[in-house]
């Protein structure tokens, strides 16, 4: 058992965080085009399309998916040791089905994306991505409700009632794409997909906000986090609170996932491929694992969506198709190696 | 080996069946036809069949007659009771992935079936022939196939002598879906005048990323979707304006089945996207084709 120290802490961390610097660096400049940088720079305020390339298509978008790749990790991270099981992940929580319910609901009834506020000059205001998290935040109250007994949410209800409530949306969404038109329908299974093309650093910023938030609020538990994988009664008896515990990570992880499904769709794998890759590495300490699997997760879905951009080009690829590429058979990998030990938390 | 058997007991069997009701229908010209997509509908009542007609898809919304008629479940899940429940004596489908396998399927019920390829200009007017032919009426086929040829080379006079536009037609904005090499979209495309951007690449549609759409700078993009996207007119562009087609606002909202249906309505949405490609082509007077007037001096 290697004990955390600062050494360690640092030395992890920031390593990691070089490597998601150069990783964002490096692959601004990869990409279906080639983007010339003095051009880019030199006169940056007119209509200049390398500066265009580098900064309203490329940046924004590996800035959300930094956001998005870091967020899911550490929200896998702390729900799979909430919910005891190594297969939890973001998508579990029916959160991110009310959030594709609530974004389909926007697409089919405010067909308009996007209304930009005096001319771009402040942003747009764009209705999906909004009506994802109203929506979002419903299945949250919806799911809090149906697992909190006797004034604690109990863990293995939250589990079924989030599986459940994904599939029943799944249902709906399927429903909902039988009866409007064709085209329609097609964009619908295209949001789906999931995607973190965007070019609005207000909806980059947003997501910043509330993954950031987030993050610092469930690294603020990391002891609290440890001494729960060890199980409900043990971590009570540890003088962990274990009701306010879990209704503050559900709380703030369903905001997390809230927030970057209504912007990204489903992207799925990060959340659940990146702890256990980190685990490996960091050992189970959340204090350490979380920032690092915030990082790493940064990292793997920066160069994911770079794939996705380049493989096919001119045609891009949905980033989920990548992920899951690397996420399947290294979930599978584990598994194998770990033989019929259970897989750490 | 018995599987393989019985596969070409079942292949023969079908085969027979479709060989026995090709020669039955050979005697009696088709009464009551059942269409499975809306392209193949608009060939029926473009052709003038219409009244044969008695089941279509839930997404046969032209012309008006079409939309009263029972219908027979979608284009991508057409239901197979209610395609029976019409008693057709002829169903015509599209021969992609999806009705290929519902074709069998209703062989199998004893219907006859047949499929149209339309995957560019040359296949649909061979459908249109066809389908004209199975109803016994093969001049009907080839006067509406004339009619849509004389409007492909009435627009194609108009714009042969004016400069190619490097150009884009997306379906979808978020995200960015676009018409690819691989489709009959593409070939109106060029015949309109323009350069398709995304010609490069094989797909039918394909999903393109911003930056490329920067970098091939087009001139003139044309937002077909007729769904999601409805009304909103370039508001998605106002932030790239390095591309010609932002900066000399040459965006069109073109909520038009015409060209996303390859079908008999094809011609007419040639010449409406060559309208908004090369508008000052299309300047002067109808009667008047546009050759060696405005159309060559004016430059993109």
């Amino acid at each position: 058992m290697n004990v955390l120290n600062r050494r360690k802490m640092i030395l992890v961390n920031g390593v990691l965080l070089i490597l998601l610097a150069l990783s964002i660096i490096t692959c601004a400049f990869l990409g279906p085009t080639h983007v010339n940088l003095s051009k880019a720079l030199e006169n940056l305020f007119s209509s200049n399309a390398d500066a265009e390339i580098l900064f309203r298509a490329r940046l924004p978008r590996i800035l959300l998916g930094v956001a998005i790749g870091g967020g899911m990790a550490a929200c896998g991270v702390v729900l799979q040791a909430l919910l005891g099981n190594p297969l939890a992940c973001p998508q579990m929580l029916g959160v991110s089905g009310g959030a594709s319910l609530g974004g389909i609901l926007g697409l089919i009834f405010f067909p308009n994306w996007l209304v930009p506020l005096a001319g771009g000059l402040f942003g747009e205001i764009s209705w999906v991505p909004l009506a994802a998290f109203v929506g979002a935040l419903c299945s949250m109250m919806l799911i809090y409700r149906f697992a909190l007994f006797h004034g604690r949410i109990h863990p293995y209800h939250l589990l079924l009632s989030g599986v459940i409530f994904n599939s029943f949306v799944a249902a709906i969404i399927m429903f909902l794409n039988s009866i409007i038109d064709f085209y329609q329908a097609q964009g619908v299974l295209f949001w789906l997909m999931g995607s973190l093309s965007t070019r609005a650093y207000m909806t980059v910023a947003f997501i910043w906000i509330y993954v950031a938030v987030g993050f610092f609020v469930l690294w603020a538990k990391g002891i609290s986090l440890n001494l729960i994988t060890l199980g409900e009664e043990a971590a009570l008896q540890l003088g962990v609170e274990t009701n306010r515990l879990q209704r503050q990570i559900f709380v703030a992880s369903s905001l997390m996932i809230g927030a970057m499904v209504s912007v990204s769709g489903m992207i799925g794998f990060v959340g659940l491929m990146i702890p256990h890759a980190m685990r490996l590495i960091t050992g189970s300490d959340h204090r350490l694992l979380l920032p690092a699997s915030f990082l790493a997760g940064g990292i793997f879905l920066c160069w994911a969506d770079t794939l996705a951009r380049v493989l096919l080009a001119p045609a891009e690829l949905p980033v989920g198709i990548i992920t899951a590429f690397f996420g399947g058979p290294f979930f599978l990998f584990l598994l194998y190696r770990e033989g019929r030990r259970k897989l750490a938390l | 080996m018995k599987r393989v058997h019985a596969q070409i007991a079942g292949w023969a069997g079908f085969f027979l069946v479709f060989v026995a009701l090709s020669v039955t229908h050979a005697a009696t010209p088709p009464q009551r036809i059942v269409s499975l997509a809306p392209s193949v509908t608009e060939m029926l009542f473009a052709l003038g069949f219409g009244a044969r007609v008695v089941g279509v898809t839930t997404y046969c919304d032209y012309p008006a007659e079409a939309k009263k008629l029972p219908k027979i479940g979608s284009f991508v899940n057409p239901s197979l009771e209610a395609i029976a429940a019409r008693r057709p004596d002829l169903v015509i489908g599209v021969n992609d992935a999806n009705q290929s396998v519902k074709a069998r399927e209703i062989a199998q019920l004893g219907l006859k079936i047949s499929l149209v390829t339309l995957n560019n200009v040359d296949e649909i007017f061979r459908a249109i022939k066809s389908v004209a032919g199975w109803i016994g009426d093969a001049e009907a086929g080839e006067k509406l196939v004339r009619k849509i040829t004389q409007q492909f080379d009435e627009v194609k006079k108009r714009v042969e002598s004016a400069p190619r536009r490097r150009t884009l037609l997306v379906v979808g904005l978020r995200p960015l879906v676009a018409a690819g090499g691989g489709s009959y979209i593409n070939e109106l495309i060029m015949a309109a005048g323009g350069d398709n951007i995304a010609n490069n690449a094989a797909q039918p549609w394909l999903n393109l990323p911003d930056e490329y759409v920067v970098s091939r700078a087009p001139q003139v993009i044309i937002e077909a979707g007729m769904g999601s996207e409805r009304g909103q007119g370039g508001i998605n562009w106002y932030d790239l304006k390095s591309i010609p087609a932002v900066k000399e606002r040459r965006i069109y909202a073109y909520p038009s089945d015409k060209i996303l249906r390859p079908g008999p309505r094809i011609g007419e949405g040639l010449e409406e996207i060559a309208r908004m490609i090369h508008p000052e082509c299309f300047a002067e007077s109808k009667d008047r084709p546009g050759k060696g007037s405005r159309c060559e001096r004016s430059q993109p």
